[in-house]
């Protein structure tokens, strides 16, 4: 006989997700692994020659770069020795400043780093994310992708993402090929529905340039580095070349973020044996060095091989926290699925979006997650709601409003009929007055018609071999009397001629006021300090669509 | 700041001075060879007329009408060795030195032409070049476009491939 | 198909068995001839740039028919084979099969039999089922169709996959497979795909290098 309770309970969407129990031997354990080196450091004639117990001449590529450029060699030896529960409790101590915890934190090891952040609970490092994270106010990013690569579609949800409040937007592809046209239509679609916010384009590292280059993306993200070396080998790229990489980002004007997270290495099969938080810990020292400005981590695409193991969404909270406490921007994951169950996602969303970080989704999909290409969000488009209520029954900032359908309709209708503009005007394919209606009521791809794929590529190799800029987009939105998405487009174009975009954490208002972790340091140091929500912004967030007023009745 | 914070925050510092468990090296730099400050920061608001894009325009020249009528071109809308230099030293003035060390490393390679800077990140991918053509890399960096800070990070590379077997076989 | 605990576990000690035996054996021993379940592998050699441009190279990861015989959805390799080859003789193209002993990783095997091809087009399949269309003059971690979510993989799409590849083999733009997306195949598979990686990453052996597969449907 069966127990009727342990039956319902088989069934509950939270028994179909994957647990596993630890397997040391190979790197799959969350963190503490016993194969874990101890923190070590030596420094001679200022250079360093030992590092987490090998020496110099053991170094491989990882070591030799991180002790050259990602350790503050000064204070290194010292912070070393340190107890590292005091380390951990100047993390949560409201009475010492991120100023003065930074110049710690920015001189330990990678090992140090992840025996730091074993000491605290997951309440200690959400504390720790409210003073550590490098801009004041948090901030959230979406995804904007779909199944069948749609542009139509890509620029009208663009459009209704920029009205919900996100301040990036990204996008990636079904087919690689697709890449020009993802990036053209997130921005013209990010500008009409809020000026000033910055979009990337998720592809292959020297075509992402490629696109920042033509001022067909802001910004760049997925530009992934890994915490051993036959990983770093299998990505395709050694620290030399992403931080050369990373160089010619800024030559050129463009924000740009590295990415990484827990798992990647024992889902490659190369983890070497450490815990997946000691080798997220290199990375993270690694793009410090790298002279990047932020990253993106929490895991990302490899969530499901933390999220499996015990102990592994605490970890994803540490290694945020570790990227705050190198002062680099965090954007913070949750930006895939990792389980069936409701409950197991808002949990885990909740340690980022209660504190708060640079981006607390990276991203949030913003549309429903059967067209998320980057394998469903932790949370969709269905959701909003959802996150807005809880915005407003915490009374925390998770980045988003509440709006109204027919505002939401009128910027998908402007949105998809810019782009149509633009293709007619650049000669690309054809946008039809059919597809331009369905996108600006579409919930998803499954309400738009086909569009015809191999002319859409014809169309995409002539636009890259024609060599179409930002300032051709411009030209056609004006052209074609949609100016104020043409100055918006154009202001965004000035700003990489400025670099101010380029400082940590930066993000872009409506008014193209650049606001970064320069001028909106964190200054968090307990109760009313750091950031503070407005009543403007209270207002705002507490204004849900479905309100019942009590004179109603 | 109004009074309150102010006496609070002095206070804090001085308890902070007095309870440093390491004497903290402040490494603020001061290689600073223009007089940026960060009151400018951001640039694109604060000091518009002060600010030069590639092509030697100002910031505050570059209009909407003037993009439309051709009259801004692609150029004009680039970054600046010295604008790039303004921002690496605001980076040093919030100490994050290695944002600082990249923003100058990015100065240098604003004269490499697009296509060029794919090429040699390509080239500087493993298995891509031997020793020597990563040499000639690091050569042409340094004389033909004057990367001083690249070259030596490309020669760099080229030891460190060498040494973990990286380069191409 | 249903992911449970037991299930997990069957695996986790079968690879740990393995593990343990192949510490006191030599890897595989060669040449790595194998017989499973309606096929039969047969090395016959290093691999060899091909010089016909009507041929598609299908190149597959080192455990393939060996370690591993079946896909993540346990769709046995005999059938992911054939049904790729009719995909490319459908369209009046030859294939030719290899096996990559240098990596396990999807990008660099397709990127590798791709470079083998006569035609330069080639086809990446590990043993758990990720598959990719590559061209040879594009950068690895570039494709030209991917298929990221193996437990998504059916013989109907193994098919497309060998029909689309060979279309570009001949020049022609086809409308590439249609993607298909299950968010919750990461939260259900994506443990399993790390073990089934690190399994077949074990068999890497780069003494050998890529070798030629002849290949008999039985």
């Amino acid at each position: 006989m069966r127990s009727k309770r342990f039956e319902v309970l088989e069934n509950r969407p939270v028994n179909q997700d994957g647990f596993i129990e630890d397997w040391v031997e190979v790197g799959l354990v969350a963190m503490d692994s016993k194969y874990d080196p101890k923190p070590s450091i030596k420094v001679a004639n200022g250079e360093i020659v030992e590092l987490d117990g090998k020496k110099k001449e053991d170094f491989d590529m990882l070591d030799s770069f991180i002790a050259k450029y990602g350790i503050n060699i000064e204070n290194a030896e010292e912070v070393c020795a340190m107890d590292s529960v005091k380390i951990a409790r100047m993390l949560v101590d409201i009475n010492i400043t991120r100023d003065e915890v930074i110049q710690y934190t920015t001189a330990m090891t990678p090992a140090k780093a992840a025996e730091v952040v074993s000491k605290l609970t997951v309440l200690e490092m959400m504390t720790a994310i409210s003073k550590m994270r490098a801009r004041q106010t948090p901030s959230n990013q979406c995804h904007v992708t779909n199944l069948r690569d749609n542009p139509v579609q890509i620029a009208a949800d663009a459009a209704e993402g920029a009205l919900r409040g996100f301040d990036e937007e990204e996008t990636t592809v079904g087919v690689a090929r697709y890449a020009p046209f993802n990036a053209l239509a997130v921005l013209v679609g990010s500008q009409v529905g809020r000026p000033g916010l910055l979009t990337q384009c998720a592809v292959e590292e020297a075509t992402e340039l490629t696109l920042g280059m033509r001022g067909l993306t802001s910004y760049a993200e997925t530009v992934s580095v890994y915490g051993t070396e036959p990983v770093f080998m299998d990505g395709d790229d050694t620290p030399w070349s992403k931080a050369f990489l990373a160089s010619a980002y800024a030559s050129r004007g463009l924000k740009m973020r590295f990415t990484s997270g827990t798992g990647s290495e024992v889902l490659m099969a190369y983890a070497e044996q450490k815990s997946m938080l000691y080798l997220e810990s290199r990375c993270v020292f690694l793009t410090k060095g790298a002279g990047v400005q932020g990253l993106q981590n929490g895991s990302i695409s490899c969530v499901g091989v933390p999220g499996a193991v015990a102990g592994g969404v605490r970890t994803i909270v540490a290694e945020n926290l570790i990227a705050m406490m190198l002062d680099l921007e965090c954007a913070s994951g949750n930006d895939q699925t990792f389980t069936h169950s409701d409950i197991r996602r808002t949990a885990k969303n909740l340690m980022a979006m209660v504190p708060g970080t640079d981006f607390i989704n990276s991203g949030f999909s913003a549309v429903p997650n059967y067209d998320n290409m980057f394998a469903g969000s932790n949370m969709d488009a269905e959701d909003f709601d959802d996150w807005n209520a809880v915005q407003r029954d915490l009374k925390i900032d998770g980045g988003l409003r509440p709006i109204k359908e027919e505002e939401a309709i009128k910027v998908r209708n402007k949105a998809a009929k810019a782009l149509q503009a633009i293709f007619r005007e650049l000669n690309l394919t054809e946008i039809t007055d059919e597809e331009v209606e369905a996108a600006t009521y579409a919930h998803g791809s499954n309400d738009m018609p086909d569009r015809n794929i191999p002319a859409d590529l014809k169309a995409i190799e002539d636009m890259m071999k024609r060599k179409i800029t930002g300032l051709d987009i411009v030209k056609a939105l004006y052209k074609t009397n949609f100016e104020d998405v043409s100055n918006s487009l154009f202001q965004l174009l000035k700003q990489r001629a400025a670099g101010d975009y380029l400082q940590t954490s930066a993000i872009i208002d409506e008014n193209f006021n650049v606001i970064s972790a320069v001028n909106d340091a964190n200054t968090y140091h307990g109760p009313m300090t750091g950031y503070v929500i407005s009543d403007e912004r209270w207002n705002e967030m507490k204004k849900l669509n479905n309100l019942v007023k009590p004179e109603d009745f | 700041m109004n009074n309150e914070q102010l006496i609070e925050s002095v206070v804090r510092e001085v308890l902070n001075s007095m309870e440093k468990g390491i004497t903290t090296k402040s490494t603020k730099q001061t290689s600073s060879n223009s007089n940026i400050s960060i009151e400018d920061y951001p640039f694109g608001k604060k000091i518009p007329d002060k600010v030069k894009t590639h092509s030697g325009k100002k910031l505050s020249e570059l209009t909407l009408e003037k993009a439309i009528n051709g009259e801004v071109k692609n150029d004009d809308l680039k970054v600046s060795k010295e604008t790039l230099d303004m921002q690496a030293e605001v980076a040093e003035k919030v100490n994050r030195k290695a944002l600082a060390d990249n923003f100058r490393r990015a100065a240098e390679l604003i004269e490499v032409p697009d296509e060029r800077i794919l090429e040699i990140y390509g080239a500087l991918r493993p298995y891509r070049s031997t020793k020597q053509e990563l040499l000639d890399i690091a050569d042409e960096l340094e004389k033909k476009y004057n990367c001083k800070i690249n070259s030596e990070f490309v020669r760099e590379a080229a030891e460190v491939y060498e040494k973990r077997g990286r380069l191409k076989k | 198909m249903e992911i449970n605990e037991k299930l997990l576990r069957s695996i986790i000690e079968e690879v740990l068995n393995e593990m343990q035996t192949s510490n006191s054996t030599p890897n595989v021993s060669t040449p790595n001839n194998s017989k499973s379940e309606g096929i039969e592998l047969k090395e016959i050699g290093k691999a060899e740039k091909g010089t016909n441009s009507k041929e598609v190279v299908i190149g597959v990861g080192p455990a393939f028919g060996v370690g591993q015989t079946k896909t993540i959805v346990k769709i046995p390799h005999a059938k992911v084979l054939k049904e790729v080859i009719a995909g490319i003789e459908e369209e009046g193209l030859k294939a030719r099969v290899v096996k990559m002993y240098g990596t396990s990783d999807v990008s660099f095997i397709s990127n590798q039999a791709a470079k083998l091809s006569g035609s330069g087009i080639g086809i990446g399949i590990q043993s758990k089922g990720t598959s990719v269309i590559h061209q040879a003059n594009l950068d690895p971690l570039n494709n030209l169709e991917l298929f990221p979510q193996a437990p998504l993989i059916n013989l109907e799409t193994f098919r497309a996959i060998g029909k689309n590849a060979a279309k570009y083999a001949k020049d022609e733009s086809p409308s590439p497979v249609p993607a298909k997306n299950d968010q919750m195949a990461r939260p259900k598979y994506q443990a399993i795909s790390a073990i089934l990686h690190i399994k077949e990453t074990q068999h890497i052996d780069e003494s050998k290098g890529t070798q030629q597969l002849d290949v008999k449907f039985i």
